[in-house]
């Protein structure tokens, strides 16, 4: 199905395989500092006193700064700003900072931050996030505990239940999980000689970077410019600041360039993760088995500070029904503080927490009513007019059904026969199903927007202000533009990630930028190729419905080229620039009532196929197939890409990764103790399935696709490992001593 | 932190290290401690050798030296002295190396920060066993973290690099 579409070459990809393109940690300018943050040694405690004297009196350090050289407001977070830049009389965590040294090496700056003198008063250590919860509890924040609490309700459930044949209730717990970027935050921050600063730092919203960055150096957002692209991976934990406060304030205080790049373990102990969750869900079925009564109760540990915790745990709450219809819910979710790493955007966006849990109880509903558990979804699924997860209209879609349908023939056609030898190993397989909302949400801002002109060297000049993480954002660009202008790769110049010279698109975040893309063009298109059909004709003086665009020029209806746009663009330099843009908001639900809700949504199945050995507990995924309904399919590598990394994202997530931390510290801080998966993990062979109907008259084109792949997995694998062994699981990762444990119990053969 | 040690930080001790780089020799004084990966980016400029874990786990700083493949992050100066290394940016003439061209064209990278550490390592498995099983490739490659891709864009650049390299034969 996918295969059938050409494959394009993305046109970041010669540099990439090259090793010639510059990423922003690779820059280097003339006069170049090294810049260094000093962490808090303590999860919890009230700051004494800082003494920076010692630091400074080594030759070499340039410029110490501490909460007293911040200009402006000393505070960041994406919703609201409750994380100090550096902290002054208290620290929440382990990430928090307390100074920042500029040198001229990094050895003269890392010797500098050993010579800071910090005096701590330890306070109690909140790592529980039911404890932070309890009236006794310290206080993290003025305003309590509890970032943040999300309702939703319709029916009673109470009643509901009373109607159930059945009723299942589990807890299921979520893992902190790390982005694990390839490329650690850094970059270059440069003071210009006309006052202004330039910040070449990795992110996924730059505009958002030079807002929080007037706010804390006292600047006009004009006098700071943000290069934010290229980045070597982001996956949702460069959105919020990390290193460019810091960079910013000794570029500024040292009037040199200053270069941060973080060594792993210090992205580990300062960055976001994914945010550890524990549900409770109760759920109902008929004696027919139709989901009657669904309750959730949903705690999540968001850590020291907000940054977007809010907004995840709503979309927690918005997915928590999924793709099925149940006449009453109550869904209650709460953010809580803690003084454990900080939590925030992740690829998912607490859609994975909810839907590990959601789809858990399908299972083991499906168990109980002793029916197929496809069967038992396609009774309880959502129709291509049914409302949103939360009772609000979205955008018709069957993607349910038909990611449902897809997967079902896929199962038919896997057996679980197991052609090993070893008695010792069992396969078994899963099938889960998944719901997933785009862009930011009802109430939230959520501007998109894009720019084409005609430059004066003749190219087609095509500018987003969304980032290239390495998602593939630039080939989605090129892809879009040729397929509507006919033109080739050379005729395009694209121009992303530089605010002074993008529009504003909004984020490259909640799988929105290929999606606006999209849209954007649309709104563009006629004026543009009008334009320059008109100057066309101008010049060569044929009349436009005689001219069309094409590969290096504007063509005749007869097939020859008319004129090309080098000699256009020439023959029109006195003419003002042909300049087309569009602004516009992120399509909304029109009668949502609940915060950050959704309105285009996308849909995914996964099928998994697992051995399990019975003598180690040991889970590999022996097969991992999707299909996504999201959709046309834009770019094809980019799309299987994004599917294919995004499952084994989550296959690490489901059988090897977490951040543990022990009394608000860091256990596994590195790739030698946090395993992400190997090559040696992961299925030789994936298959991915693109459906990319959409209904009739759907004007939204194709939905973003770098979350979806993530969702539905780690149920898939849990089921697998359910049907391989009979044991339920409801923790991940998925512990082998557990495994080991539930089989023994249940007469499995035996640990030797 | 003793005088003496402070003034080891500050004006540390060097040698002179004498290296081939991609065919053409260099002469540089540095301490005996500074780590590969370090000269090649910082004195060097040579930066499309990567640094991510800096313990030698992830292979985005693999290069080959002496035709073995290390992770420069754990080779220090003087370990090197004398060792011819090729880089990312020597693999490539005029056109693509074929394992490039591969990557390229079956989508074997997203980010492309693990991907000149990649290339460098399936060019070293190639270099010794043209035609390898797939238990082989993952063995070879399992040094090598990827994080954007989940691997399967490699796999089939490395299956193609290997069909290639066959059929050219």
């Amino acid at each position: 199905m996918i295969e059938t579409k050409k494959k394009k070459i993305r046109p970041d990809g010669p540099g990439k395989v090259t090793g010639a393109l510059k990423y922003l940690t690779d820059l280097s300018f003339s006069g170049l500092l090294y810049g260094k943050i000093l962490r808090s040694t303590e999860p919890h405690a009230e700051i004494q006193s800082i003494s920076i004297d010692q630091a400074k009196q080594i030759p070499g350090v340039r410029a110490i700064v501490t909460y007293e050289d911040v200009p402006g407001l000393n505070g960041f977070g994406l919703i609201f700003p409750d994380q100090p830049v550096l902290c002054e009389d208290r620290v929440r965590y382990v990430g928090d900072a307390i100074a920042a040294v500029a040198a001229d090496t990094i050895e003269i700056a890392d010797e500098a931050l050993q010579l800071i003198q910090v005096e701590y008063k330890k306070l109690p250590v909140i790592v529980d996030p039911e404890k932070a919860l309890h009236p006794d509890a310290p206080k993290l924040h003025p305003d309590g505990n509890l970032l943040h609490r999300a309702y939703y309700s319709k029916g009673d459930v109470e009643e509901g239940f009373q109607s159930c044949s059945y009723i299942i209730e589990e807890t299921y717990e979520l893992p902190r999980q790390m982005h694990a970027y390839m490329e650690t935050e850094g970059g270059v921050i440069v003071p210009e000689a006309d006052g202004k600063l330039t910040v070449y730092v990795g992110t996924q919203h730059g505009f958002k970077d030079r807002y929080q960055l007037s706010r804390i150096l006292n600047m006009n957002e004009s006098d700071i410019r943000i290069v934010s692209s290229p980045m070597g991976g982001s996956f949702g934990g460069k959105d919020e600041l990390n290193i460019q406060p810091y960079g910013a304030l000794l570029a500024l205080a040292t009037n040199c360039p200053v270069k941060i790049h973080q060594t792993r373990r210090e992205s580990v102990r300062a960055g976001l993760k994914r945010h550890p969750m524990k549900i409770t869900m109760k759920t109902g079925v008929d004696e027919s088995g139709k989901i009657l009564s669904h309750k959730v109760r949903i705690l999540a540990d968001t850590g020291a500070y907000a940054t977007l915790g809010p907004a995840v745990l709503d979309f927690a709450v918005e997915h928590a029904p999924g793709p099925y219809i149940i006449p009453n819910i109550e869904i209650e979710g709460l953010s809580v503080f803690t003084n454990n790493g900080v939590a925030g955007e992740f690829r998912g966006f607490g859609g994975n927490q909810v839907t590990f849990a959601l789809e858990g109880q399908i299972d083991r509903l499906a168990e109980k009513l002793q029916i197929d558990p496809i069967e038992f979804r396609e009774k309880n699924l959502r129709q291509v007019d049914s409302p949103g997860p939360l009772g609000q209209k979205i955008a018709p879609t069957s993607g349910a059904r038909d990611v449902l349908e897809a997967i079902k023939e896929k199962e038919v056609e896997t057996t679980n026969e197991s052609h090993l030898s070893d008695p010792w190993k069992v396969t078994g397989t899963g099938v889960a199903i998944s719901i997933h909302g785009g862009g930011l949400g009802v109430g939230r801002i959520d501007p998109a927007g894009g720019r084409l002109s005609f430059t004066k060297e003749g190219k087609i000049e095509a500018a987003f202000g969304f980032e290239e993480c390495g998602q593939g954002l630039l080939a989605v660009i090129e892809t879009l533009v040729i397929e509507e202008f006919k033109c080739k790769e050379d005729d395009i110049r694209i121009v992303v990630g530089d605010t002074d010279s993008v529009p504003i698109s909004g984020s490259s975040t909640a799988s929105r930028a290929t999606s606006m893309v999209w849209n954007s063009i649309q709104r563009m298109k006629e004026t543009f190729r009008g334009e320059i059909l008109e100057r066309a004709s101008r010049v060569t003086g044929i009349p436009v419905a005689e001219l069309n665009m094409g590969r290096n020029g504007v063509w005749l209806n007869n097939g020859n080229l008319c004129v090309s746009y080098a000699e256009l663009a020439e023959r029109t330099l006195n003419e003002p620039l042909l300049n087309v843009e569009t602004s516009f908001d992120f399509p909304v639900s029109p009668d949502a009532v609940v915060d950050g809700s959704h309105f285009l949504y996308a849909f995914s199945s996964v099928l998994a196929r697992v051995e399990v050995d019975l003598l180690t507990g040991k889970v590999k995924v022996l097969d991992l197939d999707q299909t996504i309904a999201a959709g046309p399919v834009v770019s094809l590598l980019g799309y299987q890409g994004q599917i294919e990394g995004g499952g084994i994202m989550a296959l690490g997530y489901s059988l090897m990764e977490e951040a543990k931390m022990e009394n608000g510290a860091y256990v596994n801080d590195n790739f030698d103790t946090y395993l992400i998966p190997t090559i040696q993990d992961v299925p030789f062979v994936m298959n991915v399935e693109a459906i990319e109907k959409l209904q009739e008259g759907d004007l939204y084109g194709p939905r973003g696709v770098g979350e979806i792949g993530t969702i539905a997995v780690a149920p898939a694998i849990v089921k697998a490992i359910h049907d391989a062994t009979g044991c339920w699981v409801n923790k991940l990762p998925v512990s082998r001593e557990f495994l080991l444990e539930q089989m023994s119990t249940r007469g499995e053969k035996r640990w030797i | 932190m003793d005088m003496k040690e402070q003034t080891e930080i500050l004006s540390p001790p060097q040698i002179e290290l004498s290296l081939t780089i991609n065919g053409t020799n260099v002469v540089l004084q540095v301490p005996p401690t500074k780590r590969l990966v370090t000269i090649l980016r910082d004195e060097l400029n040579f930066t499309g050798t990567k640094i991510s874990c800096e313990l030698g786990r992830c292979g985005a700083c693999a290069v080959q030296m002496n035709n073995q493949l290390v992770n420069s992050c754990l080779v220090m100066a003087y370990q090197a002295n004398g060792a011819s290394i090729v880089t990312i940016e020597g693999l490539a003439g005029e056109e693509l190396d074929p394992i490039q061209r591969a990557f390229l064209e079956e989508g074997g990278f997203q980010c492309g920060y693990c991907t000149p550490g990649m290339v460098m390592a399936v060019n070293a498995l190639l270099a010794t066993n043209p035609s390898p099983s797939d238990e082989q490739i993952q063995e070879a490659l399992s040094g090598n973290l990827c994080r954007c891709t989940g691997y399967g864009g490699i796999i089939r650049a490395v299956q193609k690099a290997i069909s290639n390299n066959n059929q050219e034969i």
